[in-house]
């Protein structure tokens, strides 16, 4: 099955946003806040990342890289990289898969790596 | 008579081939340099460990009081195949390591103290202790417990130690975890560093006096804190306390 | 409105403190109210961020207010993350300027030692966006290792650059009694000796461990008042002269400039507009320096130095004691600690001092006018204040 994450598109003026917000952050419209869902892309570019060496207890590896990545339709996303060596700019593709577990939950997200 | 009875009770020690003296510098810039003691250093270190053992916080208190004890048994004879490493800036006293050898094969790591906080000294010390066992004893791996959390993060999570949970550790038989050869030489970049031969004068420096700590850990403020502490991990004033409050008995 | 001045100031030292949290919050008030002969107020606000999680305590203005036999004095607990500090002051400025109390109490405290690291560093994860960035293991830290890549390929900036703000802000916490970090760093130490690399561990990749502030418990205190009851303590008149508050994105890579601080320019903006002054009339500012790279992108955003000069302004010394504008005399969030719902009223009760003249050996000289920049999330929420000497 194909995973996706989903951004949402303003019924009244198309503004794409992603996470989710009440009110569309484009033309503000509050009569009504009716979004389409659509699945964000799942090529982009590498804006910025880093790895991080102290991650979060809950997770194994000696580190963990992270960056934001702006994607085709000009949407950015945080995301997971497992990429050797990043660079910024680079072109990267995603792939939808579980970034983080709890004890009952287990959380999907973008990974991305080199395209 | 007496001498005879003297002669039973020491131990025979292996003879043990002396600790290099290596130097590193630290965040400040300044110079350290760890080296092994001698026996007859041994009196001109435990004026400064004496102070710890009051120290109720972080742990200090029952690691100095066994270092202190260590050193003492080292100094009379009491302890077999044991070895202490000092490390010094200037010739100040910063951090006390020491271990034995258990057998050929395999090393105790006994305790590392740091006198001086903040700059990573008592990780260095403990970095030459495991350097000595396993690249100057050529020991196939050290055995380690840790006595405090800060201790449990520089050993077990930095060198990312092996349980060896079914071995009791020498220090109150607590489950050991180990710095096998593999976990060693992955830590050779990273954690282990310094260099060789030490020069001269930082030499002489360090082997002419062992100086006091110019700023040593020192007991909490206020000792009654952990009365009114519901939850206080710090592990703060358990004795002094009791002696201030005087009339607590224990529940 | 009418204006709001400065009665009296209290401090704990920024370290581990061994204390319940109650009193980490009433030590510096006794202090405040020591100094200034207060003994009463109508109004007590108390900022912290996270005794509820951290310390098993929830309404902790009930508690202080009670433990400073204060009662029946309103008394509410203010949280809007790191920035909790510098929200309370301003919940206390609008009580006076407004006319509802004469003699309001602000303290700021925080005990986040009680837990481990890595408790607290998830603590203070869970400011991140909740979907879209807490899920993925993102920490305050690696939102700031992010930001300083792209700023420092944009602008030149170096980890030379970092290092220098670690290494000023250590150097002037030496002055400092109250200052968590008593080290002096050297750029030796930390980045060119063979052994840099160890003492100064890699964190965030490109930010190392001396770009980051410690984790801190503290308490700091700031008593404001009418123009009336000021003079009576005899202090010096400090007045704060300005507030801004400014937000921003809540995910970060929401920003249209993933290197802008849009909040700090505007919160800077607003507090300078109402305190009538320009940047440039600035003599000493406490800035948010939680990561080394966050003082010099502040330095900018908040209009003393060109975007991409701050890092010359540092390396030149313009920013040291003795500079011509002093940034964080008093070690700043790197070296005097970071309590994070203290920090705001920590940087105001500095600035006081600098005003006051009371500073001792970290004393900025002729200091009339001081800023301060208290940073809520990854840069979502930013409060800015101007203090003015009169006279
Ligand atoms: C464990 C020990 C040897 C580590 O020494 P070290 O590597 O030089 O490290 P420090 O003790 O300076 O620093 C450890 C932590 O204490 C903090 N610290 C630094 N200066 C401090 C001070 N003046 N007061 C309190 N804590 C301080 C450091 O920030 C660091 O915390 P972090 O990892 O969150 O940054 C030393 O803490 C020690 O002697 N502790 C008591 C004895 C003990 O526990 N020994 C190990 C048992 S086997
Ligand atoms: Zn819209």
């Amino acid at each position: 099955m194909e995973r996706n994450i989903y951004a949402y598109k303003c019924k009244r003026c198309g503004h794409v946003q992603y996470p989710y917000r009440t009110i569309c952050r484009n033309c503000h419209e509050n009569d009504h806040n009716e979004f389409d869902i659509v699945p964000l892309p799942k090529k982009g570019k590498l804006l910025t990342f880093t790895h991080l060496f102290n991650p979060p207890s809950d997770f194994s590896t000696v580190f963990l890289s992270l960056g934001i990545v702006e994607l085709e339709d000009g949407s950015r996303i945080t995301g997971q990289l497992s990429i050797e060596r990043p660079t910024i700019g680079m072109h990267v593709r995603a792939n939808v898969e579980v970034v983080r577990k709890d004890e009952y939950n287990q959380y999907y997200g973008m990974v991305f790596y080199e395209a | 008579m007496s001498i005879d009875l003297e002669k039973i009770l020491r131990p025979t020690d292996t003879p043990l081939p002396e600790y290099p003296p290596k130097y590193m510098t630290l965040a400040g810039g300044e110079q350290l340099v760890i080296r092994q003691v001698t026996r007859e250093e041994i009196p001109e270190i435990l004026p400064h460990v004496e102070p710890l053992m009051h120290v109720e916080r972080d742990f200090y208190d029952i690691v100095a009081s066994r270092v202190y004890a260590e050193l003492l048994g080292y100094y009379t004879y009491r302890v077999q195949d044991e070895y202490v490493l000092a490390a010094q800036i200037d010739g100040e006293l910063v951090a006390v390591v020491n271990g034995r050898m258990a057998n050929k094969d395999v090393g105790i790591s006994y305790h590392t103290l740091a006198l001086r906080r903040g700059l990573r000294v008592g990780a260095h010390a403990f970095a030459a202790k495991m350097e000595y066992h396993l690249d100057i004893l050529g020991q196939k791996e050290v055995l380690i417990v840790a006595e405090s959390p800060i201790g449990f993060r520089r050993w077990m999570i930095e060198y990312k130690l092996e349980k060896r949970f079914h071995v009791p550790h020498e220090l109150g038989g607590c489950p050991s975890w180990s710095l096998t050869r593999e976990l060693y030489d992955a830590a050779r970049d990273t954690l282990i560093v310094g260099r060789r031969p030490v020069p001269e004068q930082l030499l002489k420096k360090a082997q002419q006096a062992i100086l006091p700590p110019t700023d040593p850990p020192r007991p909490p403020v206020d000792l009654l804190a952990a009365t009114r502490s519901l939850y206080d991990s710090t592990a703060t004033a358990l004795l002094e306390q009791r002696k201030k409050l005087g009339g607590l008995r224990d529940a | 409105m009418r204006d709001v001045y400065v009665a009296g100031i209290g401090i704990t030292s920024f370290t581990r403190l061994e204390y319940p949290l109650v009193e980490i919050a009433a030590y510096p008030g006794l202090m405040a109210m020591r100094e200034s002969g207060i003994k009463s107020i109508d109004q007590l606000y108390v900022a912290n961020m996270g005794a509820a999680r951290v310390n098993h305590q929830s309404g902790l203005a009930s508690a202080v207010v009670d433990n400073l036999s204060l009662t029946p004095a309103g008394a509410e607990t203010i949280e809007n993350g790191p920035a909790s500090g510098a929200s309370a002051i301003k919940q206390g400025f609008l009580a006076v300027a407004s006319g509802m109390h004469d003699t309001v109490m602000v303290i700021g405290a925080e005990r986040m030692r009680e837990v481990n690291n890595l408790e607290a560093t998830d603590f203070v994860a869970t400011l991140t966006h909740p979907m879209a960035e807490y899920i993925y293991g993102v920490t305050l830290p690696s939102l700031a290792g992010m930001f300083a890549r792209l700023y420092m390929e944009k602008y030149g900036v170096t980890s030379r650059h970092l290092a220098m703000v670690a290494v000023k802000n250590h150097k002037h916490a030496m002055d400092n009694f109250y200052a968590h970090l008593h080290e002096e760093i050297t750029l030796e130490g930390i980045l060119d000796s063979p052994d840099a690399s160890t003492n100064n561990p890699i964190v965030a990749d490109p930010l190392r461990y001396y770009d980051m502030c410690p984790v801190s418990d503290g308490g700091a205190c700031l008593i404001l008042t009418t123009a009336d009851l000021a003079k009576k303590t005899g202090k010096p008149m400090v007045r704060l002269a300005g507030v801004g508050q400014a937000t921003d994105t809540h995910a970060v890579h929401d920003r249209k400039d993933p290197t802008d601080l849009l909040a700090v320019r505007e919160a800077a903006k607003k507090s300078f507009a109402m305190a009538g002054v320009k940047p440039a009339d600035v003599h000493v500012a406490e800035l948010h320096d939680a990561f080394t790279i966050l003082e010099i992108v502040e330095s900018e955003e908040a209009g003393f130095f060109e975007r991409g000069q701050g890092h010359v302004a540092l390396q030149e010394g313009y920013t040291r004691i003795g500079g011509k504008l002093p940034i964080n005399p008093s070690g700043g969030l790197k070296a005097k600690g970071h309590p994070v719902g203290a920090t705001g009223v920590g940087q105001a009760h500095e600035i006081v001092l600098q005003l006051w003249s009371e500073a001792g050996k970290r004393q900025v000289k002729n200091a009339k006018v001081g800023f301060t920049c208290n940073f809520g999330g990854f840069g979502n929420n930013v409060v800015c204040l101007t203090f003015i000497r009169e006279g």
